[in-house]
């Protein structure tokens, strides 16, 4: 976890369910309580109701400005609007004509509903907060963590920027895409944490994930094996309860719970052979909401100690 | 090892009863599987139209992202133009008659585009001339956002073109899971003349009205600037292009609607026993029961409620001579046991939990007068469900509860 402190921003990203807001929430927990100024941020959505991340922090909202809910930490949801909103005001000569042109019904709606211009809306906000100075110059958040949307939507939130440069190939929008992009695929200021779960199918899947990363330019920093079970055998212990299991009918409780920590076993074997980045193992934790991600910090601190 | 008493912790039900899925495979068009991100959505609409085509109907499953793994095991090319069928001999294998079809198709957004200009353009020059669009070619390449957009389309020309009985439907991991029913909705915002006719260019036998002619000039005075000169023409062309075929595409929209409204459609949630698929999967039912969709019931996937006929460690007794690291091992198995008994307890509660409430809003129940809640659980498969035998199992146990 210690490579990733340096980051700027770190993109998590796996498929749905395998524990991307958790790992946001407590990575962002970790790092602030290793100093770091952190923002966490999630993709805001208008139709949704309910905040995951909200719940993962124990925060009642997250608002389209950031708030501290922590010392050194804070939170945001990434609205497209706003990051139109900076944009056209950074690339027209006119603030006014810029609010001119948000407050336009059309163009507003347009810029909502057309495919493609609110993710880059998402984008354009996260490097404005990536810009974001303190009045003495040093960087207002030193890392902003980023909950990602599951596999499809997050791989293809990276093809955007390619794809339009070679529709609107000059252009202050040009140069907008182009400096996200750079942002993107720097390995100094950018990295991609994959979430995967300890199941074989899951392994696949993140593999095909960190495969397309890759194809996209974009840094991979870490992958994680989540809600890993714990494993109570010494080898001499298993290799017993196995010979207990083996050939057993009928079959018997407990042994599909070994086999579960046996396929993590195999799942970790595979992961940290096949990805040349660092695999972390965060265990399965019997909490839910925001203890559990606050749980999950303080092992993140402890491992950092052990190694 | 002693005589081992069967826990019976099966909910008591008749061997082989069938669920509440089985007249929905067989009698309904669109089925669609909907819930949380990672429940199971995609395994279990493969493991419906697999259940589909055992009883003997033409089956399309349109799934959304699924595992290559799953798609190897069904034998679907990853990037078909359309929906490619399930080897007959992989199928004869699995006992489906030989009138029943299994089709599966990975939805490709730009192949739906190009189906639904072909249709909607008119003439071959219209439809070359959006083809070749800078833009169009940006739009139809991109996924993000247009999943939804395309699932709706495809799922309309698919369940009317006659060549399935029923197409089961996955839905795409989004926060929200209904976002391809609001989809069209959005589309239609986009689509909508006011917004567009601001950026069609003047004349063209329309006349512009003074206030959206201002509109025109801020919308090209700003667009002009951000994009540059040469995109918004393109962005013009486009929409004149496209402007022809707003009204077809909105009655699409409009027809989907309806179809997922009528009793020939059935909306199944699917859910894993964690707390959180299951708050999301009680707000997607609010959500569909409101929309007035016809709400069935609901999967309770990777359950671990079926523990008849296992065995527990404490019957195990081990000779007296057994050593020390021997005994510890079976006391932590023990451990292990006591866990899966505690699981088989929470998933029987939920399971029970969501009787009720499927109960009291599922459409079927309403229609069967009986009270009973349709709500089944599925077990955790481990590593076997990654191949067609796996989802054949899936299968039987989605459509009777005994698969002994
Ligand atoms: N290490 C863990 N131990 C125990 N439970 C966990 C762990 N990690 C995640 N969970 C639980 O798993 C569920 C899914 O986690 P989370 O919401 O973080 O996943 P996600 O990948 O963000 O999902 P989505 O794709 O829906 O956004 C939650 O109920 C969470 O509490
Ligand atoms: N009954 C089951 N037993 C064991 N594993 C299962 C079962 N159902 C699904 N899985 C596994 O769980 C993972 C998630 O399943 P699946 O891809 O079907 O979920 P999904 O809801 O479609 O996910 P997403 O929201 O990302 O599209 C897969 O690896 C799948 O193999
Ligand atoms: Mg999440
Ligand atoms: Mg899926």
């Amino acid at each position: 976890m210690k490579s990733l402190l340096p980051l700027r921003a770190v993109l998590v990203t796996g498929k749905g369910g395998v524990g991307k807001t958790t790992v946001a929430a407590s990575l962002a927990r970790f790092a602030a309580q290793c100093g770091k100024r952190v923002l966490v941020a999630e993709i805001a959505d208008e139709d949704a109701t309910t905040s995951a991340l909200a719940d993962a922090l124990g925060v009642a909202k997250i608002t389209d400005e950031p708030w501290e809910i922590a010392p050194n930490l804070r939170v945001v949801a990434l609205a497209p609007a706003l990051g139109h909103q900076r944009f056209l005001r950074d690339v027209l000569p006119m603030k006014v004509l810029a609010d001119a042109a948000m407050r336009a019904g059309a163009i507003r709606r347009f810029l909502a509903a057309a495919p493609t211009f609110p993710e880059m809306g998402v984008l354009y906000r996260l490097l404005d907060l990536v810009r974001t100075k303190r009045r003495d110059g040093a960087v207002e958040h030193e890392m902003i963590i980023v909950d990602l949307p599951a596999t499809g939507h997050a791989l293809a939130l990276a093809q955007i920027p390619a794809s339009l440069l070679r529709v609107i190939p000059s252009g202050p929008i040009a140069a907008a895409v182009r400096e996200g992009l750079e942002l993107l695929q720097d390995p100094v200021r950018t990295g991609a944490v994959v979430v995967t779960l300890p199941e074989t199918l899951p392994v696949s899947e993140a593999l095909e994930l960190v495969q397309g990363i890759e194809q996209h330019s974009i840094p991979l920093a870490q992958v994680f094996l989540n809600r890993v079970p714990f494993d109570p055998f010494s080898d001499e212990e298993r290799v017993f309860v196995r010979s207990l299991l083996d050939g057993e009918r009928p079959p018997m409780l407990g042994a599909r719970t070994l086999e579960r920590i046996d396929r993590a076993r195999v799942a970790l074997e595979r992961l940290s052979q096949a990805v040349s980045v660092p695999v972390g193992v965060l265990q399965d934790v019997w909490l839910e909401g925001p203890r559990l991600a606050e749980e999950m910090a303080s092992l993140m601190a402890v491992e950092e100690v052990h190694q | 090892m002693s005589s081992s008493r069967p826990l019976d912790v099966r909910p008591s039900l008749a061997d082989a009863q069938p669920t509440f899925l089985e007249p929905l495979v067989r009698s309904k068009r669109v089925i669609v599987c909907a819930g949380a991100g990672g429940v199971g959505k995609t395994t279990t609409a493969a493991a419906l139209g697999l259940a589909s085509a055992l009883a003997g109907r033409r089956t399309l499953v349109l799934t959304i992202d699924p595992a290559r793994r799953l798609a190897e095991a069904m034998g679907i090319p990853e990037a078909s133009r359309a929906p490619a069928p399930v080897p007959r001999e992989k199928l004869t294998m699995l006992g489906v008659p030989v009138h029943g079809e299994l089709d599966a198709w990975m939805l490709s957004p730009e192949v739906v585009f190009e189906t639904m200009v072909r249709r909607l353009a008119g003439d071959e020059a219209r439809v070359q001339a959006i083809l070749a669009n800078r833009l169009y070619q940006h739009l139809s390449k991109i996924v993000a956002g247009m999943q939804e957009y395309t699932a709706a389309e495809a799922l309309y020309s698919l369940s009317t073109e006659g060549k399935y009985d029923l197409v089961v439907l996955d839905t795409p991991p989004s926060r929200n899971a209904l976002a391809f029913l609001e989809a069209p909705r959005k589309l239609s915002m986009f689509l909508d003349e006011r917004v567009i006719g601001v950026f069609l260019p003047a004349g063209g036998g329309q006349k512009k009205g003074a206030f959206v002619r201002a509109a025109s000039d801020l919308a090209e005075r700003v667009f002009t600037k951000a994009f540059g000169e040469g995109f918004y023409k393109d962005l013009q062309d486009f929409l004149g292009a496209f402007s022809g075929m707003f009204g077809g595409m909105r009655a699409h929209a409009e027809a989907v609607r309806r179809l997922l409204s009528s009793d020939e459609a059935a909306f199944v949630l699917v859910t894993s026993p964690e707390p959180a698929a299951l708050a999301e999967a009680g707000f997607f039912q609010e959500k569909i029961t409101q929309l007035g969709l016809p709400f069935e019931g609901y999967v309770l996937n990777r359950s671990w409620a079926y523990t008849r006929g296992f065995g527990g460690p404490e019957e195990i007794v081990l000779p007296p001579a057994a050593e020390e690291h021997q005994r510890v091992a079976l006391r932590k198995l023990g451990q292990l046991a006591d866990g899966e008994r505690w699981r088989a307890q929470r998933d029987r509660d939920l399971l029970a939990r969501l009787r009720m409430d499927a109960a009291r809003h599922s459409l079927g129940a309403a229609a069967r007068g009986d009270g009973g809640g349709a709500a089944i659980a599925t077990p955790h498969l481990g590593g076997a469900v990654e191949d067609l035998a796996g989802l054949a199992e899936l299968a039987r146990n989605l459509v009777h509860l005994d698969n002994a």
